[in-house]
């Protein structure tokens, strides 16, 4: 047999035994070359618009490579260890190292650049789906072509020539590194000598648990208020990565390993099929799966945390749009309102208006906050607060020595929480009111330009009035009226928008259209989500793959086990039962313990993110678990076809 | 009574174009509480006559019958049920599981039976106290000899009561002092507990042991060695004679 022929023989049975590497190498080359195209098409700019945006969609392209690369590498390192009897068997029949690299390299070359320009070729074929789905996130009205970009080509080319080299370089080094004796032996000794606990890996079993839990504990902590300047909010945040990930190492080197051998000890060595291919399996490895499995869940979990973060960002613009302005139309001058009003009756365009008069007032806060942050600019015995009259809220009616608050930014309230009662002073610039703070109202009546997302104080007519006339002028803002015009018909909101924006009313300092501020937001928040969705799928099919391609390797050394357990009379379906109740554990361990790290990120500083924090983030947590179990549900199916085969 | 009772086995590897016939007809019965070893030269199909007797391999033609059921016609799920219940097994090479400890390994075949943990463990106790490998319960295969190993093997054979149990080569792997040491614990176990072992070897010493010698030759039976009263030393002469009868080239041919 000549070398191509062996060439060619290798290359027909990997394509059958890898396929799923082929498959991952086609997935990233597409995932990759659209992701670039997009940087390239030209219709990208009215979605990235400012230079922020295309930084962002580089920075993203980068990790992909990063992240594409460390899958490759990984996957092959698997590859080449099956292949050892196959490197051994050539050396031994007296092949030198050089011609045994060659072949590899050459049989690999074809594998890998066939799969690449195929990768090509349905990467551009999606682009134009994931440029649609990209302008309809951001809410862009564009027409998405489909468009060949040869830079982006070019790009996909060098950088996957690059990668290979790599590969090239580690599969020379393990061939280099290798006797004929030790290729043959490989397999048997990629995994360390099972030995019994010893008390120095209890402990260090119940320390990873202890750290973990120190994590969330700290992160639950962080915007309570405990940490009180910037740079101890800053350790604190250090530390709490610190002791999570460091903890979820050690948990997976010696927690798991010691939960299961309590288990182990209570059922006195009577283990069931069950616990045979289970338990005692994932013991027997977890050890040294305890570093790949530490990155596969702290990249989990950073990939549902900023997934969640974006989504929610995403989820509550319409949200943050209505806190910042109240009504469709915010109008701070009469000016503006009335060419606005005549407008829209001239279209022929319903709609209510509001008007709320607004004053800023110093007040003194300090019995009813609990402050938790030192070094305020504004002391809060003279604390600016918008006031507003009770006339502005339906329904109210105060007395003239109380007050309520409405209307707190989310935030800003993790800062400075109020307590639920206490007394308040309010000064006009010559006399001061005490009034009873009756508590803190949700709704944002006024829009934030008069508030900052700080509480708005409601107080009775009477009082509202008696401040009126005694003004501090040096406090007030450049208007003291608010119109709110909320068109009655949804349908003609967006006209209304347009004769808004017509009218040049949007450029007018305060007044504002909620319409906009939503699209704006969106477009800044789903171009966000969409490089973090592309990113953190990347990641999810990636890390899968690798634990799919650990299945597979595990279940090839697990085979003669198989072999004697059905010789011993377990049945096919008794060993898949088990085999099921060991992925469960597998896939399941790092994608709980990922999904519980990111819940306690998320919890701990979604505020800053939006309004809305459950439903988004239990869609992003579904999805995301969904999407993983695939990867499981493959590897049963893979172990269903070795024990078939076992004997 | 016969425990075992095979007629007419017929079993051929490969396809119709390229066909090897291993067995060629074999009739063998074993009764209760026999220890039997099969004999023959490489290639004289004894392994596969002990898989197919097992149930591990198919037959061809023929039937097999162990404790009056016949498992040639059984579906491959039954067959696993029936190797549960009725069959143990020793092979050459061990065939524990590294990842469970000794005792683990040992009380596999118990745990699909209604065995109660206590009853399980004292079952355990007697048989790891029989074979010498009670003080080496809690380590893991990789951490023992391979006589220890193999004395694991014959526990976990043992310890649910089987039928009969079947031995593939398992002084294979041994030296000599550790075969001798096992096959004196496999023709206690046989006596006290009536146990039916059937014994594939090549090995003439670790067959004087048994009660029968059964040579195959070419896939059918060759001739037949009974112990009877004699000592073991002369029923290892009478072994060795028919032995290089049966391997020795025939000089008139």
């Amino acid at each position: 047999m000549k070398l191509n022929q062996l060439i060619f023989r290798n290359l027909r049975k990997n394509l059958k035994n890898y396929y799923l590497y082929v498959f991952a190498l086609i997935f990233s080359a597409a995932l990759y070359f659209s992701f670039v195209t997009l940087q390239y098409d030209p219709s990208m700019d009215q979605v990235t618009g400012s230079i922020k945006g295309a930084a962002a969609i580089r920075t993203a392209s980068i990790l992909l490579v990063a992240i594409v690369t460390i899958f490759l590498l990984y996957a092959n390192t698997i590859f080449i260890k099956r292949r050892s009897k196959e490197i051994g068997l050539f050396q031994l029949i007296g092949m030198t190292k050089n011609k045994i690299f060659r072949i590899l390299s050459t049989e690999n070359f074809i594998l890998y650049f066939g799969s690449l320009l195929f990768g090509i070729l349905i990467g551009f074929a999606v682009s134009k789906l994931i440029i649609m789905i990209l302008f309809k996130i951001t809410g862009i009205n564009a027409i998405a072509t489909l468009h060949f970009s040869k830079t982006a080509f070019i790009q996909t080319l060098i950088v996957f020539a690059v990668i290979y080299l790599f590969i090239m370089l580690m599969n020379y080094l393990f061939i280099k590194r290798q006797t004929i004796l030790s290729l043959f032996r490989l397999v048997s000794t990629t995994e360390g000598k099972l030995k019994k606990m010893s008390i120095f890996e209890i402990i260090i079993g119940i320390v990873g648990i202890l750290l973990v839990i120190f994590g969330y504990y700290l992160s639950s902590k962080l915007f309570e208020g405990d940490f009180t300047s910037i740079m101890s909010l800053f350790i604190t945040m250090i530390s709490i990565l610190a002791s999570v990930i460091i903890g979820t190492y050690l948990f997976y080197k010696s927690s798991v390993r010691f939960i299961l051998n309590i288990i182990r000890k209570k059922k006195n060595g009577y283990l069931n099929i069950n616990d045979v291919l289970s338990l005692s399996s994932i013991m027997f490895r977890m050890k040294s799966n305890a570093l790949l499995l530490t990155i596969i869940t702290t990249i989990s979990a950073l990939a549902i945390g900023l997934l969640s973060l974006s989504y929610i960002s995403y989820y509550s613009a319409e949200k943050t749009a209505e806190n910042q302005v109240p009504s469709n139309f915010s109008i701070t001058n009469s000016k503006d309102v009335e060419t606005f009003k005549t407008a829209l009756d001239r279209n022929n365009i319903k709609y209510t208006e509001k008007r709320i008069d607004i004053i800023k007032a110093n007040t003194n806060i300090t019995n009813i906050i609990d402050v938790n942050i030192n070094n305020l600019t504004t002391s809060l015995d003279k604390f600016p607060l918008a006031v507003v009259s009770e006339k502005a809220v339906n329904n109210l009616n105060l007395s003239s020595n109380e007050t309520l608050f409405t209307g707190y930014n989310d935030l800003l309230q993790s800062f400075m929480t109020l307590k639920d009662s206490g007394q308040i002073k309010l000064m006009s610039k010559n006399k001061v009111i005490n009034l009873t703070y009756l508590g803190l109202d949700k709704k944002f009546i006024i829009p934030s330009h008069f508030t900052s997302g700080l509480p708005t104080v409601l107080v009775d007519e009477k009082v509202f009035e008696t401040l009126k006339k005694d003004l501090d002028q040096s406090i007030q803002k450049d208007s003291t009226v608010y119109y709110g015009i909320n068109i009655s018909n949804e349908s003609s909101l967006e006209k209304a928008n347009d004769i808004f924006i017509e009218k040049h009313l949007n450029e007018h300092g305060a007044n504002a259209s909620r319409l906009d501020v939503i699209n704006n937001q969106k477009k800044t928040m789903g171009l966000i989500m969409f490089i973090v969705g592309f990113l953190g799928l990347t990641f999810l099919i990636t890390s899968g793959c690798i634990l799919y391609f650990k299945q597979m390797d595990e279940s090839v050394d697990e085979k003669p086990n198989y072999t004697i357990l059905r010789k011993l009379g377990f049945s096919h379906r008794d060993l898949l039962r088990g085999i099921r109740f060991k992925q469960i554990f597998n896939f399941g361990i790092p994608l709980v313990i990922g999904l519980i790290h990111s819940y306690f990120a998320v919890q701990s500083g979604w505020f800053i993110f939006g309004t809305e924090v459950w439903t988004p983030m239990i869609i992003v947590m579904v999805l995301y678990a969904i999407l993983y179990s695939i990867f499981g549900i493959l590897s049963i199916l893979y172990y269903k076809k070795v024990i078939k085969d076992a004997l | 009574m016969n425990i075992l009772e095979a007629q007419k086995i017929h079993k051929s590897y490969g396809n119709k174009f390229n066909k090897q016939e291993v067995l060629s007809g074999i009739d063998m019965s074993i009764v209760k509480g026999e220890f039997v070893s099969i004999m023959g030269a490489s290639g004289s199909g004894k392994t596969t006559l002990l898989n197919v007797l097992s149930s591990i391999d198919k037959i061809n033609s023929g039937t097999i019958m162990i404790e009056g059921k016949n498992i040639t016609d059984m579906k491959e799920k039954q067959l696993a049920e029936f190797r549960k219940y009725h069959l143990g097994f020793i092979f050459q090479e061990y065939n524990l599981l590294d990842t469970l400890t000794v005792k683990e390994n040992i009380l596999l075949p118990l745990s699909i039976t209604k065995t109660t943990p206590r009853e399980a463990n004292q079952k355990f106790e007697v048989i790891a106290k029989e074979l010498g490998i009670y003080e080496i319960k809690d380590k893991y295969p990789n951490e023992i000899s391979g006589g220890q190993k193999q004395r694991t093997s014959a526990a976990r054979s043992f310890i649910h009561e089987p039928s009969i149990i079947f031995a593939d080569e398992p002084t294979g792997a041994l030296d000599s002092k550790s075969a001798t040491d096992l096959l004196n614990k496999l023709s206690e176990l046989n006596k006290k507990r009536d146990a039916t072992i059937v014994m594939v070897t090549h090995d003439p010493v670790a067959a004087s042991f048994c009660n029968r010698v059964i040579f195959i030759k070419d896939g059918q039976i060759y001739s037949q060695l009974y112990k009877g009263d004699e000592s073991r030393q002369n029923f290892f002469k009478d072994i060795m004679k028919t032995q290089s009868v049966l391997g020795g080239v025939h000089s008139e041919a």
